[in-house]
């Protein structure tokens, strides 16, 4: 490389180490493998007589997956190695029979659907994107995600190299506050406020603001979230004692924490305040003057958002329940474009951050919720399924919902499924900004021109069909 | 009992599996339970059975089988004809004409299609060339074309040379002046809807040394296809595309495969006014090959939305006499090429409902290791013989037959002679979601 073009000191381009981290506790496989035997039998007698002998041909079973391979074949399939082409079915359908697996759709609840938890896992698993053939299978759009699409740019882009590009794509974004015009006085000094924010390397933040107590989950949070140069959120309690990451830690702080403030033992960079509240926000910026305190608080009013604003609060952490529903039942994605544009209106968007949680479960839900206006994703219970953890029931509310983790969770491979996830979404955020041409992640922001919504194009493509009507 | 001595333990086994399948396919369409496992929302088990069925047979099926739309709860299932009363049909013994032209223009060759449909790129590489070889050779039954992808062009499929489009595409494999000089119609494929403003993918499994011979790359290592085409970032551009064909090939169509972004309406007219006999639109539900899976779902708009976005664009732009107007993505069943051509396309291009009827059940592992079980997505020299040319030649054209019996009814019920008199014809359409 030519001198003049070298890297500045302490440079590094971007980048997040995957290795593979299978499973640590078995889940049921995704299909059931039903073999009669004495179908099996038959069909082995009669190859016998039929080719003579001929081994290599009459072991020559239908499945190239290892389904079939085992010491006894056929007479005890190995059924997670099934992954439902079918064959063996197809080429006997008289006593091979496969069918999903029942306990495998039991995972995850009415929200997070076993569909989105084989994704998170794959994720996971492997840090790669989830690449498959033979074109989309799934509904045509409906409510909510479901019911938008993502732009794209025909010939005028320029990313220019596709994949090859995608290295030049910058996810980095800020957290914090950013004034609208910089003031200077006679002196050239600049005066009034002045920008005061956190860059992280990716536009997924860790929440887990909602753990209980005990959860084995924080430390592993607080430590990926380290690794990979981004904030996890933890409740204060789980704070305490993690300074070694303190650059990386979000404590989460509530009224009665207020006391205690000082045990922290680190001083954060960003703190959120768990509903606004004068006293403890005062008592926050008392013991962390140097830190920006956030606002940890529901989809509300978005003109009571805009005057928390007022108050001093540059960030805003917005929640929606886990299956993404605030408690009118609205959903996110409307959340955060009314949260997005009162901002936009009252003509402050560029000097907050709009954080938000809940409902945000699959890496296409990212760039969506960046188009309707967030500045970065706090992602919450993907994290937890990426652990391994199951559902006990529904889980929507946050403080109501109960996961079990492995018993045998350890930190080392939790905190490489979470690179793993964190990898395998960036990239999918990258497919997707490349795809549009763009170079970096913070221009994606309220951009609603990159957007296409169900009802808008239906409406567009349909109206005047017999039968239609807009409000469908 | 056959004479298998002076069969080799391949053959036999290669034999015993296509026999087994045949039977598979020809039993799990008439069985009174379908494989619980199979189909999803788009191709429902009966959309892939009845498939299955239409190959075989080249009717329609009698049995029950639901074989006009899928349970996606959108786009084309919620749609369907507004049939008039039985006084208002056509005759039985009606001729009808499924023709379309593919030049509108003054230009070129004036060629037609017998069928409104014509097969859709999938690249030597991300199929076998058995399954290449049987859909040139269905074309040419048909009268109709195939188009090669963009992994090159076999030397097996020149003998069908007459109905083969060649694909250019941004990794330019295969691209020589003999290959743009054999095409009757070349093909621009600047995006395609499975993977919208990403290029193609071929992984590294698949790579083969015949494939990467083919594409004059390395054996074993992915190939991803650059995006977009680095000659061109403007329509201007393009038309100097159009002209390096001309130059080579002054008698070959071209056709512009594009995505369906939310401008799609404007790259449709820019792409006519650069040249393009043919624009294709790829609408974001299909795609054979591998793709991410963040890409087919979420990245660019429906084909059922851009078709009548570009067909009224195209008029109000006054030139929607001179273009003819392709589309693809998602279509699915003759019932869906029947709606698209309502909503305003001249045609379909058909990818994944050929693959269907060869014998894909849709389990997504096409980029997998080996690749396909069933021989059609896949390099494998052993997998691939699983589906013999012939065989598969016959079955695509079955499907085709089946297809234009239910085109031809379809009109007739209308009261139309001609599957050009359907065109935009949207006042047919009824909103049924």
């Amino acid at each position: 490389m030519p001198e003049h073009r070298e890297a500045p000191a302490g440079y590094h381009r971007y980048h997040i180490p995957t290795k593979p981290a299978p499973d640590i506790e078995k889940w049921p496989s995704r299909f059931k493998v039903k073999v009669r035997r004495t179908g099996l039998a038959k069909l082995l007698l009669s190859e016998v007589l039929h080719y003579r002998g001929r081994k290599d041909v009459i072991l020559s079973r239908p499945c190239m997956y290892g389904v079939f391979s085992g010491p006894v074949g056929g007479f005890m399939p190995r059924e997670e190695h099934c992954v439902g082409c079918l064959r063996c079915t197809t080429e006997f359908p008289e006593f091979v029979r496969i069918e999903h697996n029942p306990e495998r759709q039991k995972l995850g609840d009415s929200y997070f659907t076993f569909n989105y938890v084989d994704q998170i896992a794959y994720e996971a698993s492997s840090g790669l994107v989830p690449v498959r053939g033979a074109g989309y299978r799934g509904k045509f759009g409906g409510e909510g995600w479901d019911g938008m699409w993502t732009d794209m740019s025909e010939i005028v882009r320029p990313t220019r190299d596709g994949i090859h590009g995608r290295e030049t794509i910058s996810t980095v974004v800020d957290i914090g506050f950013t004034p609208n015009f910089l003031q200077f006085d006679a002196a050239g000094q600049p005066t009034g406020s002045l920008p005061h924010y956190v860059s992280v390397q990716l536009p997924i933040l860790f929440d887990g603001g909602d753990l209980p107590g005990n959860s084995p989950a924080a430390h592993i949070y607080a430590r990926t979230a380290a690794e990979l140069d981004t904030l996890a959120v933890l409740p204060f309690e789980h704070a305490i004692g993690l300074g070694e990451y303190a650059h990386a830690v979000v404590p989460v702080v509530r009224p009665h924490d207020a006391p205690r403030l000082s045990q922290l033992g680190f001083t954060p960079r960003v703190v959120e305040m768990h509903g606004w509240d004068d006293a403890l926000y005062t008592a926050i910026a008392a013991a962390f003057p140097e830190a920006i305190i956030a606002l940890r608080t529901g989809f509300e009013d978005a003109a009571a958002l805009v005057g928390y604003a007022q108050r001093g609060i540059k960030v805003f952490h917005l929640l929606a329940d886990f299956h993404g529903r605030s408690p009118d039942g609205r959903f996110v994605l409307d959340l955060i474009r009314e949260s997005h544009t009162a901002f936009v209106e009252a003509g402050i968007r560029e000097e907050v951050t709009l954080l938000g949680s809940g409902g945000m479960i699959a890496a296409e839900h990212m760039p969506k919720a960046m188009i309707c206006g967030l500045d970065a994703v706090a992602v919450d219970t993907p994290l937890l399924v990426a652990l391994q953890a199951r559902f006990n029931g529904e889980c929507a509310g946050r403080t109501a919902s109960h996961f079990s983790f492995p018993t045998n969770l350890n930190q080392a491979w939790g905190v490489q499924r979470l690179k793993n996830l964190a990898a395998s979404w960036r990239d999918q955020l990258l497919e997707i900004l490349g795809a549009m041409g763009l170079r970096e992640v913070r221009r994606l922001r309220g951009e609603m021109g990159r957007a296409m919504f169900m009802k808008s194009l239906e409406a567009d493509a349909f109206a005047g069909l017999l039968g239609y009507t807009e409000a469908k | 009992m056959a004479d298998i001595t002076h069969k080799t333990d391949e053959q036999l086994i290669v034999e015993k599996h296509i026999a087994n399948l045949h039977n598979g396919f020809a039993h799990w369409p008439r069985a009174e339970e379908a494989p619980p496992a199979l189909g999803d929302s788009r191709w429902t088990q009966d959309l892939i059975l009845a498939t299955w069925l239409m190959a075989e047979t080249g009717k329609p099926p009698e049995n029950g089988l639901e074989y006009k739309i899928g349970a996606s709860g959108g786009g084309f299932d919620v749609l369907d004809f507004n049939i008039p009363s039985e006084d208002q049909w056509l005759p039985a013994d009606t001729e009808i004409d499924l023709s379309i032209p593919l030049n509108r223009r003054d230009d070129g060759a004036q060629l037609k299609i017998n069928i409104p449909m014509y097969g859709g790129g999938m690249s030597y590489g991300s199929i076998s060339e058995h399954v290449m070889q049987a859909r040139a050779r269905a074309a040419q039954h048909l009268g109709t074309f195939t188009s090669t992808g963009e992994g090159g062009y076999p030397p097996s499929l020149v003998p069908y040379k007459d109905h083969i489009i060649t694909q250019v595409a941004t990794g330019m494999f295969g691209v020589r002046e003999e290959t743009i000089q054999y095409a009757p119609i070349v093909e621009f494929k600047y995006a395609q809807g499975a993977k919208p403003g990403l290029g193609g993918h071929l992984l590294g499994d698949k790579a083969t040394d015949v494939v990467a011979a083919m594409r004059e790359s390395v054996p074993w290592v992915s190939l991803f296809s650059p995006f977009p085409f680095h000659s061109v970032y403007s329509v201007e551009d393009h038309r100097k595309h159009v002209d390096w064909i001309r130059t080579t090939n002054p008698r070959a169509l071209v056709s512009v495969k594009v995505s369906t972004p939310t401008d799609v309406d404007m790259v449709a007219v820019g792409s006519y006014f650069a040249g393009a006999h043919i624009v294709h639109l790829d609408g974001s539900y299909g795609g054979t090959g591998a793709a991410p899976e963040i890409a087919k779902k979420n990245i660019a708009m429906p084909i059922e939305f851009a078709i009548p976005k570009v067909h009224k664009y195209l008029v109000s732009e006054n030139v929607r006499e001179e273009v003819t107007l392709m589309a693809s993505g998602g279509v699915r069943t003759a019932y869906d090429v029947a709606k698209a051509i309502a909503l305003g396309a001249d045609g379909c291009v058909m990818g994944t409902a050929e693959l269907i009827a060869i014998g894909c059940t849709r389990c997504s592992n096409c980029e997998r290791g080996r690749g396909c079980p069933f021989g059609l997505t896949t390099t494998d020299p052993l997998l691939q013989q699983l589906m013999p040319a012939d065989w598969g030649q016959q079955r695509i054209v079955n499907m085709y037959n089946a297809y234009a019996i239910q085109l031809r009814d379809l009109l007739r019920k209308l009261g139309l002679k001609s599957i050009r008199e359907l065109r935009g014809r949207r006042d047919l359409l009824k909103y049924v979601g």
